[in-house]
């Protein structure tokens, strides 16, 4: 050879493997940074919270043992301490000078607060020693000087909600009220002999502009033992808690003024301990319960057997090691705050996660306040040190066993897996089970597969193995072109068309199913018959079809016709409510048959273009080898074609697998998308894929939603990625064991 | 046209022609018997219809799309392009061989049974024992006892196509096929399938075709000579090559054309 010309094939050659080489990798690389990207998002959500101490200042003694209570903004710039004389002293927090002083309920020099009993946003009952309420609510607003450059200001407004005058029964031991700001407000009194007292005040504005106050008042008759520990109220007034030191909580329906109920008394621990502290989280609805044993549990009614409502226990919250003796929501989630020896810890209702522990050394907290965000705490120390903490708890609802196990939620029967990422209401408690998603990712795929792998691979065996070649030339294009329809014009059809269709017709699609098979069975029993009839053996192989197509529309046609006719005669006329009274199955209208349909015929192309490309592909010599010993053309294909295409034909299952997992637009278009777990073909699902797709819109970015979406992208990469190396490992194994072509 | 006559024939031909598809005839009516427990060789140049008229006997031609015989064709008493004929038993009974080795992808033992199996044969006693008298036969089993159950394509090409081969009298055929079975084949490998044809001749009937003067006339008893589809000189070996009839023949043989 030429040597200029060899030099020149040479330098192709290490052209062309670079080129490859280079092309390869880039590809490897940005499938790893795509991974990369979607994962760096999701990562936050397994950050530790974390807390900052932002600025401390002392108080002289005198001055901290006055302070009832404190509090702070959002922007954890002004903070105030309320004194024992009802004065609210506002102060910046970075350095602690002073800032204005103001006393809300009036300067009365005689009265002192005994306690202030704060709940919600910045609301405070300060309950006096003579027996009088006054509830007040502070209020922060930024204001933007116009003059000055703009700059911002946090300024403060304290307004009084209600007052309640002292009992006329005499002076309480405890007292909590709770105002709504408008219409009502309640307070609750307990007095040295056990017994309580609730007073209602309902105000009400006539059209003319007067306001006429009705006040009720009744005894609380308690049903439990012990003496009363721990008493808390939702912000409307309507649920009263009582415990006891004996382990019992009560629990009241005071919504109706004119006559208080009782509901139920729970002894809420065998062992009878004491409850030491009670409050309600965010949305009113579980109750948060600590103990002299330090335990940290929550509870909301939950419907028994029998239709009635009972106190349960739902989540138990990392405890403490002495007994608790303060709990408190936080204000726009569903985490506790606790404190038990003067250290407070923060932990998260549904994760059941400890966030933070808020425990400076050397002190022992004596009063703190979340700042309405929960973004900053302010705490008072038994030494009078006043510190103000910022906190970053970003997603405190997440956790592997939120993620993927069974969480009992709030208002639910039962512990569940469940994806409700949202609703209209801030006290909404999120529902992030990725569990449900990836169980109708597995269900759709499983369903489609079904319907998807027969049709193929043996629509495969056919063209390639008996079909003319003439035959095969027709069917692998059109085949080929079904795969280039754009699956959201199939989900398209499968909503609007075919759904309605199956649901109007379920009868006759499963006495399709029946009938089908047995007429192909007859049709085929009747050929072989005739075949011996001579004129008929002029009919060659591979038009089999022909004779195929006739049978199948006839079969289809009967069933059409008889279904509705066979409904009513073993249905009672409605297969579906027969199905849903006899067998529980609901059935949903956009169901699993219709992704079957829909989706298998998205991934019978790809399904039949690789497995019969590797049917075809094996050597003819092998065929022949087979036949020459005597094989029928069905033992050829079956020991010998099969065995050989296999590597294939698992691969061509694994790309079509892999394309279901995937898939969205179908079944986004075609299921009801509810996250149910629930493997009846005649409900839907929802998948990974298309709640992403549903969901990314709407979620707030950075949010724990937006997050916990990446990470089921996540997931659903991982999971087609496994699908694909499995594919890949098994297929070198066949590969190495079937073949050598 | 030369002919030799045979008494009880096994497999006899008789004017048989044949069509691929378009009418495209390459065999232009052929007679002629084949002995019984002999070997014949079919020679004569590429293209002249050797491998078509072998596949005759097998009906293989069957899967040509299109293609058409006419003439008969008569193996053991029965004209195999009788509507009635069971292409299945006729394939049981005459086993091929074909030119380039195609083991299955399955192990050696499994191949060897291939034919058993299909025929719903389950008795493992008998499978083994057909499997060690198989590859005995076909010369095989010393160098493959130990290793049954590994793959057959872990064989060397002689020993794949003795394995083809033990593959097919496996079924205990009467007529065997062979389509140039040594052209693959090196010269050693070659002479250990020639002495095996040499000892096979003993249970069944040979035909095989050769592009090898010497291999015809080595292992063969009869030789048949064909030309563009016609039977040119049909006799036994030793005459045939040694003092052939006809100018064709003869101008083949010494190696003038072809
Ligand atoms: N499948 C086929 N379709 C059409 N024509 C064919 C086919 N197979 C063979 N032929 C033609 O039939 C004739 C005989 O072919 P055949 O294969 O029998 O020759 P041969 O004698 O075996 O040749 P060789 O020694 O090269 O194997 C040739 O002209 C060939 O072109
Ligand atoms: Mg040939």
């Amino acid at each position: 050879m030429n040597p200029a010309f060899l030099k020149k094939v040479k330098r192709n050659d290490r052209l062309a493997r670079w080129v490859i080489t280079i092309g390869g990798m880039a590809i490897i690389f940005s499938v790893i940074f795509i991974l990369i990207l979607i994962a760096r998002v999701s990562l936050p959500l397994f950050l530790s919270p974390e807390k900052a101490l932002r600025a401390d200042f002392q108080l002289e003694q005198a001055q901290a043992q006055q302070v009832a209570t404190l509090g702070v903004d959002e922007y954890l710039e002004t903070g105030y301490l309320v004194d024992r004389t009802g004065r609210f002293d506002f102060f910046t927090v970075a350095d602690g000078s002073p800032l204005d002083s103001v006393a809300p309920a009036g300067e009365d020099t005689q009265r002192r607060l005994l306690t202030v009993d704060s709940y919600g946003r910045l609301n405070h009952a300060l309950i006096w020693d003579d027996g009088s309420i006054s509830i007040v609510q502070v209020k922060f607003f930024p204001f933007f000087d116009a003059q000055n450059n703009n700059q911002r200001s946090i300024r403060h407004r304290v307004e009084v909600l209600g007052e309640f005058p002292a009992p006329e029964s005499g002076m309480p031991v405890r007292s909590l009220a709770r105002s709504d700001g408008e219409e009502r407000q309640v307070r609750v009194d307990l007095f040295a002999d056990g017994h309580l007292q609730a007073t209602l005040q309902q105000r009400e504005e006539s059209f003319l502009g007067d306001v006429e106050v009705t006040e009720e008042t009744h005894t609380l008759s308690r049903k439990s033992a012990g003496a009363v520990t721990a008493l808390t109220m939702s912000h409307n007034g309507n649920q009263l808690y009582i415990a006891t030191d004996a382990g019992e909580i009560e629990r009241w329906d005071l919504s109706d003024s004119e006559d208080p109920v009782l509901l139920e008394v729970v002894h809420a621990f065998a062992d009878q301990r004491k409850i030491t502290a009670l409050d309600l989280v965010f949305g009113d609805v579980s109750l948060i319960v600590g103990d002299a044993r330090g335990e940290l549990t929550t509870w909301f009614p939950v419907r028994d057997e029998e239709g009635v409502w009972k106190l349960t226990r739902i989540h138990q919250l990392p405890g403490h090691n002495a007994a608790i003796d303060y709990v408190s929501p936080t204000l726009h989630d569903k985490s506790v705050l606790s404190r038990a020896d003067g250290r407070v810890q923060i932990s998260h209702m549904t994760s059941e996660r400890l966030l933070l522990t808020i425990d400076p050394p050397g002190e022992k907290i004596a009063t703190y306040a979340l700042s309405t965000r929960g973004n900053g705490l302010i705490t008072l120390s038994e030494s009078g040190r006043v510190d103000s903490w910022e906190l970053d708890i970003p997603h405190p609802e997440i956790s592997a066993k939120t993620l993927f196990g069974k969480v009992w939620y709030e208002g639910y029967a039962e512990p569940s897996w469940s994806w409700q990422s949202s609703s209209g209401t801030d006290d909404y408690e999120p529902k992030l089970s990725l569990t449900p998603l990836i169980f109708g990712t597995l269900k759709g795929t499983f369903y489609a597969m079904l319907f998807a792998l027969p049709l193929a691979i043996f629509g495969a065996i056919y063209t390639s193995q008996f079909a003319r070649p003439r035959f095969k030339g027709i069917i692998k294009p059109a085949v080929e072109v079904m795969a280039a329809i754009p699956t959201v014009i199939i989900g398209f059809l499968a909503a609007l068309w075919l759904a309605p269709l199956i649901e109007r017709s379920l009868g006759s699609l499963f006495l399709s199913m029946i009938l089908v098979p047995a007429a192909l069975m007859i049709s085929i029993a009747l050929w072989q018959a005739a075949r011996k009839i001579d004129p008929l053996k002029r009919v060659e192989r591979g038009f089999e079809f022909l004779a195929v197509a006739p049978v199948l529309v006839m079969a289809v046609a009967i069933a059409s016709v008889l279904g509705s006719g066979v409904e009513s005669w073993l249905f009672a006329g409605d297969l579906k409510q027969w199905l849903f009274t006899e067998t529980g199955n609901r059935y949903d209208q956009r169901n699993c048959i219709i992704i079957a349909f829909a989706m298998g015929f998205a991934v019978i192309p790809i399904i039949f273009t690789i497995a019969e490309d590797s049917l075809s592909n094996v050597p003819p010599s092998l065929r022949a080898a087979s036949l020459a010993l005597g094989a029928s053309r069905w033992q050829t294909v079956w020991r010998v074609i099969l065995p050989s295409a296999s590597p294939g034909i698992f691969a061509g299952t694994m790309i079509g697998f892999g394309r279901a997992v995937g898939e969205t637009m179908i079944v986004l278009m075609a299921t009801g998308n509810t996250a149910i777990m629930d493997l009846s073909i005649f409900n839907g699902m929802r998948p990974l894929s298309a709640n992403i797709a549903v969901e990314i819109p709407e979620a707030p970015v950075d949010g724990s939603l937006y997050r916990t979406l990446f990470l089921s992208a996540v997931i659903l990469f991982v999971m087609t990625f496994v699908v694909n190396t499995i594919a890949e490992v098994v297929r070198q194994r066949l590969r190495a064991k079937y073949g050598r072509f | 046209m030369a002919k030799l006559e045979i008494e009880n024939p096994i497999v006899q031909v008789n004017n048989l022609k044949f069509y691929y598809p378009g009418n495209a005839r390459a065999l232009h009516g052929i007679d002629i018997a084949f002995p019984e427990k002999q070997v014949t060789a079919l020679i004569g140049p590429s293209g002249c219809g050797k491998s078509t008229l072998l596949r005759c006997f097998n009906r293989m031609n069957d899967l040509i799309d299109g293609c058409r015989v006419e003439g008969d064709v008569i193996i053991d008493g029965e004209n195999i392009y009788n509507r009635n004929t069971d292409i299945i038993e006729l394939r049981r009974k005459v086993g091929m061989v074909f030119q380039k080795s195609n083991p299955f992808p399955k192990s050696i033992y499994e191949n060897v049974i291939y034919g058993l199996r299909i025929a719903g044969e389950k008795d493992r006693s008998l499978l083994d024992e057909r499997v060690e008298t198989s590859l005995k036969g076909a010369a095989l089993w010393d160098e493959v006892k130990e290793r049954l159950h590994e793959s057959a394509l872990g064989l060397s090409g002689g020993q794949m196509q003795r394995l083809c081969i033990a593959r097919a009298i496996a079924v205990n055929p009467k007529v065997i096929l062979m389509d140039e079975p040594c052209s693959a084949l090196d010269p050693k490998s070659t002479a250990r399938v020639e002495d095996l044809i040499g000892e096979l001749r003993e249970d069944f009937t040979i035909i095989i075709v050769t592009h090898n003067m010497q291999q015809a006339a080595r292992v063969s008893d009869n030789t048949a000579f064909l030309f563009e589809g016609n039977l040119i000189e049909y006799g036994l070996t030793d005459q045939l090559f040694v003092k052939p009839r006809n100018k064709q023949t003869e101008d083949y043989i010494t190696g003038r054309f072809g």
